[in-house]
């Protein structure tokens, strides 16, 4: 439970920060913290209590004493794909420092209406 | 391959063959142009009477293209205009620029309209309809200053038009399941009443666009006076007459289905008459003799509009024979107007004038083409009114007699300034080495005032043709020979006999008028001193022609001033604002449209009751 | 013996891995490699096509039989979609053949190659996750070609697209997270047949997340901010291949999705309002935009908001008629990037009031746009008119008299800005400056004169392309027939 709980929780902050921070770095971070709480709640979706790696080291393990492998594969699939995505952002970040000399997100506005 | 698909193919075919031809062989892409349109006449003359010729189907829908009497009718007419100013474009448009464009969307228009009249389908008619609408609205622009907002102005009506028509079709083909003429006309009384009215209007709305009657008709006069000449005089003549093919067949094909079919008439009749009297009104006081012959266009279609409306086997005969007759004078007024721009550079009255010995065949022309739009013998006007006074008088419509009578009059105002101001007064000195124009030139225009003087004198040519039409229309025509009408009371009118009588006396009248003004008249200078005292200016314009009817603009001024166009544009203004003001939703703040989508978000789940029924 | 639709994925991956290596050999070289990529997928699509009408391909991957391993479903729909993907993709890359000058040239076709990879996974994939990672595929290639040119504007798009990108990710993401909670598997055959037991309220939980997630990429108002600064400033051929390809994948997720796991008459007449709000919105944006490509940008939103009221009819003639205009819309949009490309190019600037008089300086290509505005507005007889009349009368045989009035009201908006830079172009300017004649390259005509080619071959005998869709449109509204395809049942 505590997972789905700070899972969601973090979910929550990530959002705050890519709303409310000005700071184009720190929505970033934002995106980050979300990309994190999506991955725990989906590491918590398989996880059984007490269960051990799947893999069938020994003869008297079962399948129900396993975590379930598939949502571990898919968060770390989700976690190379949010390292891309943090990856192309910082290099737009510094492209957008280069041209803007700023990081506020209110001063780089020129494409609008 | 039928005759149809013949036609079609030919002249689109020309279409970019021209075009083509304009980067390898200029000289031929006129001949080409010229050629095309003759021999597509040819063949519409030739073409028996089949309504079920070529069909064919796309998806699911049927394609029939087929010849009535009423589609040879208007084939004929766009064929023979389209002929002759494609002859006449030959010298006019000599030396301009993208004339492959010129050619092009002219043939293009051409082709379109023959789409149109041979359509035995909504489908390929609105198909048809559409590309008559672009490639006239190319022609628009294609010309100079200010053209872009005419065009657009164009556009946007035929559009609102075009679409009216085709929400009327996707209506028709959701409760009949098919759109051919054969189903429709059979069927369209078996739809609910909600149905056959909204798209009886619609259609109504839709061809009203294009027959310029108001108040859908502001685009009109500056679309006329805007495009080439030889095209305004098509635009005039043949492109709006497809508005009157399809009231034409709305009228009597569809809404005689139905019990609202008077109220439509009446009301529709009505429309007419003040888009008569109104446009005649607006006519007067024009400067520009091309917008000037636009707003009498204009009035010309709302007689055309009444006899329709009206109904009767006379009425209808009338308006037929107004509106073939309407493509030949007008016609032959334009290319007037547009020799006179082709000599002197300008159509505005206030500058022009005294071109009578200058360009004897040119004021030969614009008299022959006033005399006719005016309703006077011996032209052709003068049958067609008096089949249209007669049949609203039959019909007891005695006040919209008075209606159209006033505007009929009234129009004696402005085609007596158009030909006075151009062609009659005082040689200005700045066109003294003014020219008449070529023969190429010459020889459609004489052409056309020729067939009016015809017709006028013979009416009986033009009505074998017409009556044909009307049989396809469901309406059985009135009795008459080469040179006399017979009318509801059984009466014999001989036209000869009455045009001879009255056309004399008009004759000797004009004549009289003319040559007292001229007797009567001195060269002034701009140095006399003729303005009570006050020195004009240098650039003060004192020509006779500016404010020609002062007393009446003054008399008349209130009616007119409160415009539909203004209307129009007011809406059209706010309405750029308002569009302009929604924008501004895209902040360009990144972070307000990551917030646009978090508020989506919250609201769709905040509201999921609402939107998909059920609560989370 | 077929070819495995296993290569269109495989290929271009392969390609764009391929290319940064033989970039630092040859650079000419480089620019060939997706042709030949494109052209071998374009033939793979049309071998393909007449096989996947009779007997739908499952190819599965790694031996893992469905529903537990890795699926690729390629049905009438996929084998449309991909045809039309690679087809279009040839197109934009003889396109971008010269247009792209600037380097990295190496890096642009490399990017190009991951996006066709990404859309075509996206559509071939029958696993739900795996869809997932397509469109991560795809959205990353996409932010960096909007920046592709390095400038300031670009930089600044990208940035915006990145931030609701992530935001669309995410929550795409956490839809999936609930889907396997509540069905326990990924394959979307498997989790259709199971999704009715699954407690109504997730259902539309799940939905939102998906509508929101899929609905930022199909640029459904209000969340597509992002869209115009993109399209308008990533280079000329990217904006065709966001119009025409990348939005198009999207929109097909949303709906197979839709179709699919939320078949209830709400979802459809939800859809019908947005699509109805997307497209008004959009079209009177674009009514005043002062830069062409950032008009054309909102038209292609306006476009979008089309399709989707046509999917939300939700019959089979409805559908169809959506597919048919999804087809229009990618090669007319393509058309009139290309053309606008050039005619930025060739008068130096982004703005519309620098086109003045531009059709006689610079015919052919003011003819195609031209031409492609026309056709875009929905006028005969180009391709635009065949899909909007189908449209119209799919919406007014479900009754929905209202929604025909509002499509032509925007078709009304529509034609007024774009027929208000065509008689820019056709405007005589009387003082013509001579500017240094700058050619369209022969490439870039070829590929607009194909497109144009296209439009007017569909608009006057659209039966051919229109018979095609019939049984992709069958596909995607059967559901039935789907699950049975992709579990190999």
């Amino acid at each position: 439970m505590i997972f789905y709980i700070s899972g969601i929780l973090l979910i929550l902050i990530g959002m705050y920060a890519v709303l409310t921070k000005k700071n184009i770095i720190k929505i970033i971070i934002g995106l980050s913290i979300v990309d994190s709480g999506i991955n725990l709640l989906l590491i918590a979706i398989g996880y059984v209590n007490d269960g051990t790696a799947p893999i069938f080291s020994n003869e008297t393990l079962k399948a129900v004493d396993m975590v379930d492998p598939v949502p571990q594969a898919l968060v770390l699939t989700a976690i190379v794909i949010g390292l891309g995505v943090t990856a192309v952002a910082l290099a737009l970040v510094i492209r957008l420092y280069d041209h803007h000399k700023t990081l506020n997100i209110n001063k780089i506005r020129k494409l609008k209406w | 391959m039928t005759s149809i698909t013949g036609i079609l193919g030919i002249t689109f075919g020309a279409a970019l063959l021209t075009f083509l031809l304009h980067h390898l062989v200029p000289k031929l892409r006129n001949i080409v142009a010229i050629l095309a349109v003759g021999a597509t006449g040819y063949i519409a003359w030739q073409m028996p009477i089949d309504s079920y010729m070529t069909h064919f189907t796309i998806g699911s829908f049927d394609i029939i293209w087929g010849n009535s009497e009423y589609s040879k009718l208007f084939a004929l007419l766009i064929s023979v205009l389209g002929f002759f100013a494609l002859i006449y474009s030959h010298d006019f448009m000599a030396g301009k620029k993208r004339l492959g464009y010129y050619y092009m969307n002219f043939l293009i228009a051409i082709g379109s309209m023959y789409g149109i009249v041979y359509s035995q389908d909504l489908i390929s008619l609105f198909f048809f309809w559409e590309i008559m609408t672009w490639s006239s609205f190319l022609l628009i622009i294609y010309c100079c200053k200010d053209s872009q907002q005419v065009g657009l102005k164009y556009f946007i009506f035929s559009a609102i038009g075009a679409y009216s028509i085709l929400i009327a079709l996707v209506l028709i083909y959701a409760n009949l399941g098919s759109v051919t003429f054969i189903k429709v006309f059979a069927q369209f009384g078996s739809m609910s009443f909600e149905v056959q009215l909204s798209s009886v209007i619609l259609l109504l709305i839709g061809f009203g666009v294009k027959s310029a009657i108001m108040p859908l008709h502001v685009w009109a006069p500056k679309s006329y006076a805007i495009s080439p000449s030889p095209f305004t005089a098509v635009f005039s003549g043949a492109l709006s007459k497809m508005g009157v093919f399809g009231i034409g067949i709305v009228l009597f094909k569809l809404a005689s289905q139905g019990g609202y079919y008077i109220y439509v008439k009446e009301i529709l009749a009505w429309i007419g008459g003040i888009t008569a009297l109104l446009a005649t009104f607006y006519a007067v006081f024009q400067t520009d003799a091309k917008k000037l012959l636009a707003y009498s266009s204009v009035g010309q279609l709302g007689y055309i509009v009444v006899g329709l409306a009206i109904g009767t086997p006379l009425s209808i005969m009338a308006a037929l024979f107004l509106a073939v007759l309407h493509a030949a004078f007008k016609g032959a007024l334009f290319l007037a107007t547009g020799a006179v721009y082709h000599r002197t550079g300008t159509t505005d009255m206030n500058e022009v004038s005294g071109l009578v010995r200058k360009m004897p065949y040119t004021f030969l022309t614009a008299l022959m083409g006033i005399i006719a739009v005016s309703g006077v013998p011996p032209l052709g006007g003068f049958a067609g009114k008096w089949m249209l006074y007669q049949s609203l008088i039959e019909s007891d419509h005695y006040f919209l007699v008075i209606v159209v009578f006033a505007s009929s009059t009234a129009a004696f105002l402005y085609l007596y300034r158009y030909i006075f101001s151009l062609f009659l007064g005082q040689e200005e000195k700045e066109f003294e080495d003014v020219k008449e124009v070529s023969w190429l030139m010459r020889i459609p225009m004489l052409t056309l005032v020729i067939f009016t003087l015809v017709v006028g004198v013979a009416p009986g040519l033009l009505l074998e043709p017409i009556s044909g039409a009307m049989g396809y229309l469901g309406v059985g025509a009135t009795q008459f020979e080469t040179t006399v009408i017979w009318n509801a009371w059984g009466n014999k009118i001989d036209m000869f006999t009455i045009m001879n009588s009255i056309g004399i006396l008009f004759g000797i009248a004009f004549v009289f008028i003319t040559v007292k003004g001229f007797k009567s008249g001195r060269y002034v200078t701009t140095k006399d001193i003729h303005t009570s005292g006050e020195v004009p200016t240098e650039n003060e314009n004192l020509t006779y022609a500016v404010d020609f009817y002062k007393p009446f603009e003054r008399a008349l001024g209130w009616v007119l001033k409160p415009s539909v166009d203004k209307f129009y544009n007011k809406i059209a203004t706010n309405l750029e604002h308002a569009f302009d003001h929604l924008r501004y939703i895209y902040t360009g703040n990144g972070q307000t449209y990551a917030m646009y989508v978090v508020i989506f978000l919250v609201i769709l789940i905040a509201f999921s009751e609402l939107i998909f029924g059920v609560k989370l | 013996m077929n070819i495995s639709p296993v290569h269109f994925i495989a290929v271009p991956l392969l390609a764009a891995f391929l290319i940064p290596i033989i970039g630092r050999f040859s650079k000419e070289f480089v620019k060939v490699i997706p042709g030949i990529v494109l052209l071998y997928l374009s033939y793979v699509a049309i071998s393909l096509f007449p096989v996947a009408l009779k007997t739908p391909i499952v190819e599965v991957l790694a031996g893992w039989k469905p529903p537990f391993g890795i699926s690729l479903v390629y049905g009438p729909l996929a084998a449309y979609l991909t045809a039309l993907i690679t087809l279009m993709g040839f197109v934009i890359w003889v396109y971008s053949y010269k247009f792209i000058i600037r380097e990295p040239i190496e890096k642009y076709y490399m990017l190009f190659m991951l996006l066709i990879t990404g859309s075509t996974g996206i559509i071939l994939t029958g696993d739900i996750f795996n869809m997932f990672v397509f469109l991560e595929i795809t959205a990353i290639a996409a932010y960096s070609l909007t920046a592709f040119l390095r400038d300031k504007d670009g930089a600044e798009a990208a940035f915006k697209y990145l931030l609701i990108g992530s935001f669309a990710s995410s929550f795409f993401l956490l839809a999936v997270m609930l889907l396997y909670a509540s069905t326990g598997t990924l394959n979307l055959a498997e989790i259709t047949s199971k999704i009715d037991s699954v407690a109504m309220s997730t259902r539309i939980l799940i939905l939102i997340l998906f509508l929101v997630g899929l609905g930022i990429e199909a640029e459904l108002f209000p969340l597509n901010g992002w869209a115009p600064d993109a399209y308008s400033q990533a280079p000329s051929p990217i904006g065709a291949i966001f119009g025409g390809i990348v939005v198009k994948a999207a929109i097909y997720a949303l709906m197979r999705l839709v179709f699919l796991l939320f078949n209830f008459s709400e979802v459809f007449h939800f859809l019908l309002i947005m699509g109805i709000i997307t497209m008004i919105v959009a079209e009177m944006s674009a009514m005043k935009q002062q830069q062409i490509k950032r008009m054309l940008a909102f038209s292609s939103i306006g476009q979008m908001g089309l399709v989707i009221i046509a999917f939300s009819v939700g019959t089979s003639d409805s559908v169809q008629a959506a597919l048919f205009q999804m087809f229009n819309h990618a090669v007319i949009k393509a058309l009139l990037f290309f053309a606008a490309g050039y005619l930025v190019f060739h008068s130096g600037s982004k703005k519309i009031s620098a086109l003045d008089g531009l059709g006689r300086d610079k015919p052919l290509t003011s003819f195609f746009f031209a031409l492609g505005a026309l056709a875009i507005i929905g006028l005969p007889p180009f391709a635009g008119f065949w899909s909007k009349l189908y449209i119209l009368i799919s919406v007014a045989d479900a009754g929905l008299i209202t929604a025909v009035v509002l499509v032509l009201i925007a078709s009304v908006i529509e034609a007024v800005y774009y027929l208000r830079v065509v008689s820019r172009l056709y405007f005589n300017k009387e003082s013509a400056q001579e500017t240094e004649v700058r050619r369209t390259p022969l490439t870039g005509l070829l590929a607009m004169g194909v497109l144009a080619l296209v439009i007017i071959v569909v608009g006057i005998y659209p039966d051919y392309i229109w018979n095609l869709l019939k049984p992709a449109a069958e596909e995607l509204v059967n559901k039935a027939e789907y699950i049975r395809i992709a579990l190999l049942k």
